[in-house]
């Protein structure tokens, strides 16, 4: 027992679940911005599929880190245009167009990856490069605060920053205000006269761009290669940790957080005699348990008792 | 004179056509898992190069509704002689196709075949014994883990782990094998164990394997598919000791990165490309024990430790570790260590194991 709160409780531990929550939280943050639009994007898990590939590619083949960097993240923004081009403009369902373009990323990643390296697994013989990590002079001395602060990969910090930018982008500027208006009422948005169709095109290009960061993270930073599918589901735990904090950076950023931490224990708490069919189905109870609870609260902060479940839900129309 | 040329050239063809063994291998995913699919990819080529047979390699992704239209199709076209499949997961597939085409022979590798229904005499099935080389693999491990000369190494924990791709048969053999091998050289070890539960999410791999090095393990065996490569970078980052699977996994990141290479002890493969050479050319003359299951371990040449460059120059560094290893794989072939099976055991049985070596 002993032994298990060490494993938990050491700083290791805290780096362990930050970098668990780095991608999940920059494609929950994109999911926060689309969703807002009115526009759900559940193409998140291919973009970051895509971009994980291209960084890895790119700078295999050129040898420089920005190349690759500005490449992953055009591409992965790309693949989010491409995503609105057929939503709005050419009106097809929002919903199915993202599955496609999931299923494109899936197959297409290997197609390429087949076609360039020989390869259809793994990137494992491109020399490709990775994004480093930062130490943060000074308060890396500290002890404990440094262990917590300093050391984790760039895209780790460019993701703490942006929670603060989107929640000042959504809540502050006029984009963000533009964006909720054509989220909450189109119509009304349209009336006086903000292009409902622009809007929603810069919202899921932006979602797009936020989770083209978690893709690079993942095959530059996490590991140092790009794995078929390597993704596995992380998009997807990003939508539920956008519906967990509803349409605020700061809740959004808690869910994905809840995530990765759970998630951390999970792998640390396999180690000990607790089944593993129970560890790996912890950070979806604790997920169900914490929304019960909120929930809850929300039903008795406001005093009724039929409330709509859009207190835990995305927009409501 | 034209019609006798026409005959000639159709008897020819005909000839050809019927004389020639052609050989399929069906694949249930895609190549390029550095795995067993593509070990038995390159059994066909050897297929091809030295027994001078047609061969040919179809891949059916990993959506299970695509595999047995295409089994059935491709038994159907008459085209083969002998279709190899691989994998449990085509179990069921098989038995319900093999017996309407008695007249193809079917090979199956890495698993059991239902044989006591009786319909399936026209199949062959070849289990290996991953047990008998994670035994060496585990015997490796306890012997550097427990060494205070290796850099890596960190002698006062008594501590190994494995890192499973998902709680199923064929993975805990690797484990008992690997946990006796260890417990065999040193009564005193602890294997600790993880399960991903996915087999192509190398960063959860990561993850799983740096909380085992964190509780003091100091080398790891990656039992995990793709996920699996997440322990080889793990050990790179934490400077500890990693042992690859199926394929030599050293070779793999030669070329990219040296550091994943010298981190790594070697690899305990899985040869299916011998084990399928050898069954073809059983079957080339008349030997092949259709109807049955044959079990391939240390003494068939389909599993071992990788001989490559690196591992070859550790052991010369470390002649006893070499002399050890010799000798215990000596004692499997004469049958004096008998190595524990995972098959056949009941989940309480594995519990205690499992358990008892934490």
């Amino acid at each position: 027992m002993n032994e298990m709160f060490q494993g938990i409780l050491s700083w290791d531990f805290i780096a362990s679940g930050i970098r668990v929550t780095t991608p999940i939280l920059l494609a929950a943050l994109g999911a926060l911005i689309a969703e807002s639009a009115g526009t759900p994007n559940i193409a998140l898990e291919g973009i970051m599929l895509i971009s994980a590939f291209i960084g890895v590619i790119v700078s295999g083949f050129t040898g420089s880190l920005w190349l690759a960097i500005i490449f992953g993240v055009i591409v992965g923004t790309l693949m989010a245009a491409i995503l609105a081009y057929f939503a709005l403009k050419l009106k097809t369902d929002i919903i199915l167009a993202a599955i496609a373009l999931n299923i494109f990323a899936s197959g297409g990643t290997i197609f390429f990856l087949a076609m360039l390296t020989g390869d259809k697994g793994s990137s494992a013989s491109v020399n490709s490069l990775l994004i480093p990590n930062v130490t943060i002079p000074i308060i890396d001395k500290i002890p404990i605060l440094g262990d917590i602060l300093s050391g984790h990969h760039s895209i780790t910090y460019v993701a703490i920053v942006l929670i603060f930018v989107v929640q000042y982008m959504m809540y502050k500027t006029p984009l963000g205000l533009r964006i909720r208006a054509v989220g909450e009422n189109p119509d009304a948005a349209e009336s006086v006269g903000i292009s409902v169709v622009k809007t929603r095109f810069i919202a899921l290009m932006l979602s797009g761009f936020l989770a083209s960061l978690g893709g690079l993270f993942l095959s530059m930073g996490y590991v140092s290669w790009f794995a078929r599918d390597m993704t596995a589901g992380r998009g997807w735990i990003a939508l539920a940790a956008q519906a967990l904090g509803g349409l605020n950076a700061f809740g959004v950023a808690a869910g994905s957080f809840l995530f990765g931490f759970t998630e951390a224990v999970s792998y640390s708490l396999q180690i000990f005699d607790i089944p593993y069919e129970f560890t790996q189905s912890l950070p979806f109870i604790i997920t169900i348990i914490v929304l019960g609870i909120y929930a809850w609260r929300k039903v008795k902060a406001s005093g009724k008792l039929n409330v709509s479940n859009s207190s835990v839900g995305p927009t409501e129309k | 004179m034209k019609k006798v040329l026409i005959v000639i050239l159709l008897t020819v063809f005909v000839l050809s056509a019927f004389s020639a063994t052609r050989v399929l291998n069906l694949i249930n995913g895609t190549l390029g898992d550095k795995s067993f699919f593509d070990s038995a990819e390159r059994g066909m080529v050897m297929v091809q190069e030295n027994l001078g047979l047609e061969t040919k390699t179809i891949e059916m992704g990993y959506n299970p509704s695509e595999w047995k239209p295409t089994l059935e199709d491709m038994s159907d076209s008459g085209m083969y002689d002998l279709i190899v499949v691989g994998t449990w997961q085509m179990v069921d597939t098989l038995a319900e196709i093999a017996p309407y085409y008695p007249e193809i022979t079917y090979i199956i590798y890495d698993t059991d075949m239902p044989f006591d229904k009786g319909n399936l005499d026209n199949v062959y099935a070849m289990t290996y014994k991953q047990n008998e080389g994670s035994f060496l693999a585990g015997a490796l491990a306890a012997m550097v883990s427990t060494d205070p000369d290796f850099e890596y190494s960190n002698p006062d924990s008594k501590l190994i782990g494995m890192l499973g791709g998902m709680d199923i048969g064929v993975i805990n053999d690797f484990l008992v094998g690997y946990i006796e091998g260890a417990q065999y050289v040193d009564p005193e070890i602890r294997v600790t164990t993880s399960y991903v539960g996915a087999w192509n999410d190398p960063a959860k791999g990561k993850e799983f394997t740096l909380a085992m090095y964190r509780q003091g393990a100091d080398v790891v065996f990656a039992v995990a598919g793709e996920t699996g490569n997440g322990v080889l970078e793990a050990a790179k980052e934490m400077d500890r000791w990693s042992i690859g699977v199926d394929s030599d996994m050293q070779l793999i990141y030669e070329e990219k990165d040296m550091e994943i290479v010298n981190h790594m002890l070697t690899s305990m493969l899985k040869n299916v490309d011998q084990s399928v050479y050898r069954a073809v050319e059983l079957y080339l003359n008349d030997e092949l024990p259709l109807g049955t299951t044959e079990a391939l371990g240390l003494k068939e040449g389909a599993v071992g430790l990788a001989n490559n460059q690196y591992f070859d120059k550790f052991l010369e560094e470390n002649p006893d570790i070499a002399e050890r290893l010799d000798e215990l794989e000596q004692m499997i072939l004469e049958g004096e260590i008998s190595v524990s099976s995972a098959f056949g055991m009941t989940n309480e049985e594995l519990n205690v194991i499992r358990d008892a070596a934490k």
